[in-house]
């Protein structure tokens, strides 16, 4: 699929464009977390965060639809900046599905219910339509028969791979995962992973903060390596893993490898 | 259906237990008291335990002996039946009380009698505002042209004459032309003859003088049942037109209301043990007769309860709508600094409700807020309660969203939900599962502070029996029940909740 992916990126097309970040800035007080972040997401393309605690990758990512505000700078999607007071978030938010480490699925609705509930509340989908997708999509993921239970009574994979579902059924444009297999028991990290390869695979748009080398390097097209704020290196996966030039990253990629 | 039956078993062994408490310590007061009494005039007042009725002219004189460094000591009741009662327990020494009510006491009480030598002789007169000398000078013409066609000598004749001439001439209202308007009168209905409930209805020597009075000028006649202390401002400010509960002119008085002429004299005597007179106890099924069925006694409590019910519930209601709003208000400024103003407001409100007794808020919407506004005094109590429990239920609910973790509410906003769509579809109805119980509280809470209506003559379950309490001089069958009935509705409400609690818990874990 990295082929698919190079093939659209060659080809250069503008309105391939999903996401453009300019020069963004986040402070929390006096603590200057991102210090300047540029780069471009295209259609498809499957980009891997990786950087050490507190460099400031998730922050970033959470900026992107903007459940960070920025201090400076510009998010753009579509075209439209989202900085911009008179952009009704939103709308934007309903293309850009978010998957979070916690998994923050519906206590208290059962997992059709945490799936059509955006949908049929945002006037989106008809209840049938949105009830006939869900079943769809947990067909897909095979929970079919959990439709009607509540989350407490799923595992924690499970509740990810809900989560992904939850997303899923917005028909979003883009996907942003903040450590979505973190807070996972090691048996259950892989078929969160296999759900996320599948749906790289299909051609989603991906912006995935990972603590996974595997996954980053099986997977992704793209890997970004954030340190202090800032990119400190932006490759493929082969050049990031196989020939890394930022020393930080060599003394990054030589702690969790 | 079995932990009911529980329930009901642990109510009853209660009640019994407390009834047999309350035998044991009237009895017990009552023969350790009987050598301590030793007044035979006034004279013998000094040093001694005084009881009077808050406000009275009795609770004015008496006040100067307190003063005086004899140690005496004066007990304020806010109604003479109370006095009574604690002088037959051996509170108190003595009460020092007006001479009619004290005759009716005396009448219905066994073991106390009135000295021969009177405390004072004072003038009955009614009062009104200082500013509304119109209606004073009407009311002095109508009071003098009834005092000379004999009518207000055959009306107190009616209620205090000679034995052959009691209810014998009672007062006929006439049937005049009503256009001039109407007289609100304020009274404390606690204070027979002048004024007291008889099936349901205030009556007395005050009422018919003032229902003659009204009948002379071609005016309705409106009644208000207050507490006694109460009835001055509410003539100051406006609240009713005339004050009219055998109140004696003082000079203290006049400093802040106008008299009318007077239209009786009366005097203060004293009330004392009778040692000689041996105590002819009633049965307990004579009491309970005396409490609920005589005079359908039971009424009060039925209508009382009733009231209560209405307050708690519209209280309630109004304590949810104003709660959660104010809560929304502050929770969306601390989340995300928006309604800044708003929340200001909220804040103060807050500090201004929770920082003062619901008892002093319902009297500040009565007598000052609402003072000139003739509102039904339940819809008073309801905006009062109301807005108190408001504060409370606003800080439950708010800890009740702050509660729920952040996620939810990103995990909402990021599906494109907006801000209030993600409250209401999301956090609110995980915070109302989780501050249920806490919300079971405040609402039982309010159930008895409703209690309190009474201040503003306000009927409700305690008032009601009071009423009983007042006219039968039995404290414990009026109390206790009074007290049972709370019970149940306070473990029937907790019941309801638990039920709801285990319903809306059942979707999770």
């Amino acid at each position: 699929m990295n082929d698919k992916i190079t093939q659209d990126n060659s080809s250069g097309n503008e309105p391939d464009i999903i996401l453009e970040v300019k020069d963004l800035h986040k402070s929390f007080g006096d603590h200057e977390v991102l210090k300047g972040i540029s780069t471009t997401i295209r259609r498809g393309d499957v980009l891997a965060l990786i950087g050490p605690s507190g460099c400031g990758k998730s922050t970033f990512l959470r900026s992107l639809n903007l459940l960070e505000t920025p201090t400076s700078g510009q998010v753009l999607f579509e075209g439209t900046d989202l900085t911009s007071p008179t952009v009704n978030i939103n709308h934007v938010r309903e293309k850009i599905g978010m998957v979070f480490q916690q998994f923050n699925l519906f206590p208290n609705k059962t997992i059709l219910e945490n799936i059509t509930l955006a949908p049929v509340t945002l006037g989106k989908k008809s209840k049938r339509e949105a009830e006939a997708q869900a079943f769809a999509l947990l067909e897909r993921i095979g929970l079919k028969d959990k439709a009607s239970s509540y989350p407490s009574q799923l595992s924690g994979g499970q509740k990810q791979r809900i989560a992904i579902v939850r997303s899923l059924a917005m028909d979003p444009d883009i996907i942003l995962f903040d450590e979505p297999t973190s807070a996972l028991d090691p048996e259950m990290v892989k078929e969160v992973l296999s759900v996320m390869q599948e749906l790289a695979e299909s051609g989603m748009t991906m912006v995935v903060v990972t603590h996974e080398m595997g996954f980053a390097r099986e997977v992704a097209n793209r890997v970004m390596f954030i340190n202090e704020g800032i990119i400190q290196e932006e490759n493929t996966p082969e050049q990031i893993f196989s020939a890394p030039k930022n020393p930080r990253l060599r003394e990054f990629l030589s702690k969790v490898l | 259906m079995k932990p009911m039956k529980k329930v009901f078993l642990s109510i009853l062994i209660l009640t019994a237990a407390v009834l047999m408490c309350c035998g044991c310590s009237v009895s017990k007061d009552q023969s350790s008291s009987t050598e301590s009494a030793s007044i035979s005039s006034v004279d013998d007042l000094s040093g001694k335990r005084i009881g009077v009725q808050l406000g009275t002219t009795g609770d004015l004189y008496c006040t100067d002996y307190e003063k005086d460094g004899s140690g005496t000591v004066v007990e304020r009741y806010n109604k003479g039946a109370d006095a009574i009662q604690a002088l037959r327990q051996g509170k108190i020494d003595c009460v020092v009380i007006d001479e009619q009510p004290a005759i009716k006491f005396v009448e219905q009480n066994d073991g106390i009698r009135i000295l021969d030598e009177e405390f004072t002789n004072e003038d009955y007169a009614f009062v009104l505002s200082k500013d509304n000398t119109t209606l004073l000078d009407q009311i002095n013409q109508a009071l003098d042209e009834l005092k000379a066609d004999g009518t207000i000598e055959s009306i107190e004749k009616n209620w205090v004459g000679a034995e052959s001439e009691l209810g014998k001439s009672p007062y006929e209202k006439k049937d005049v032309d009503r256009s001039n308007g109407t007289i609100t009168i304020g009274t404390n209905a606690e204070f027979p003859p002048y004024e007291s409930y008889s099936d349901g209805q205030i009556v007395g020597i005050d009422i018919d003088i003032l229902q003659a009075v009204c009948d002379k000028l071609g005016m309705d006649l409106q009644i208000e049942d207050m507490a006694f202390d109460s009835i001055i401002t509410a003539v100051t400010s406006g609240k009713v037109d005339v004050g009219a509960s055998g109140f004696t002119i003082t000079e203290e008085r006049k400093k802040n209301v106008n008299f009318t002429e007077s239209y009786t004299t009366s005097k203060q005597v004293i009330i004392v043990k009778d040692t000689s007179a041996q105590n002819s106890r009633l049965s307990f099924a004579d009491k309970l007769k005396q409490s609920f069925i005589d005079n359908d006694n039971y009424q009060y409590l039925l209508k009382g309860l009733g009231n209560t019910l209405l307050i708690t519930l519209f209280a309630i209601i109004i304590g949810i709508l104003f709660g959660f709003l104010i809560a929304i208000v502050r929770t969306s400024h601390d989340r995300n600094g928006s309604l800044p103003l708003l929340n200001g407001i909220c804040r103060l409100y807050l500090t201004i409700i929770r920082g003062t007794p619901v008892m002093v808020q319902l009297l500040i919407i009565y007598y000052v807020i609402l003072a000139n506004i003739n509102t039904s005094k339940i819809l008073v109590a309801v905006v009062a309660f109301g807005l108190n429990s408001a504060a409370y239920v606003a800080e439950i609910v708010r800890s009740g969203i702050m509660a729920v973790d952040i996620g939810q509410f990103e995990a909402g906003r990021s599906l494109g939900l907006n801000y209030s769509q993600t409250m209401r579809s999301i956090i609110l109805p995980q915070a109302i599962k989780n501050i249920l119980p806490a919300l079971c509280n405040e609402f039982i809470s309010l159930l008895k502070e409703t209690s309190i209506s009474g201040y503003i003559g306000l009927m409700d379950l305690t008032k009601g029996g009071d009423i009983i309490r007042s006219t039968t001089f039995q404290a414990m069958i009026p109390l206790i029940s009074v007290a049972i009935i709370y019970l149940v509705m306070v473990v029937g409400l907790s019941k309801i909740v638990g039920i709801l609690e285990r319903k809306l818990r059942n979707n999770e874990r």
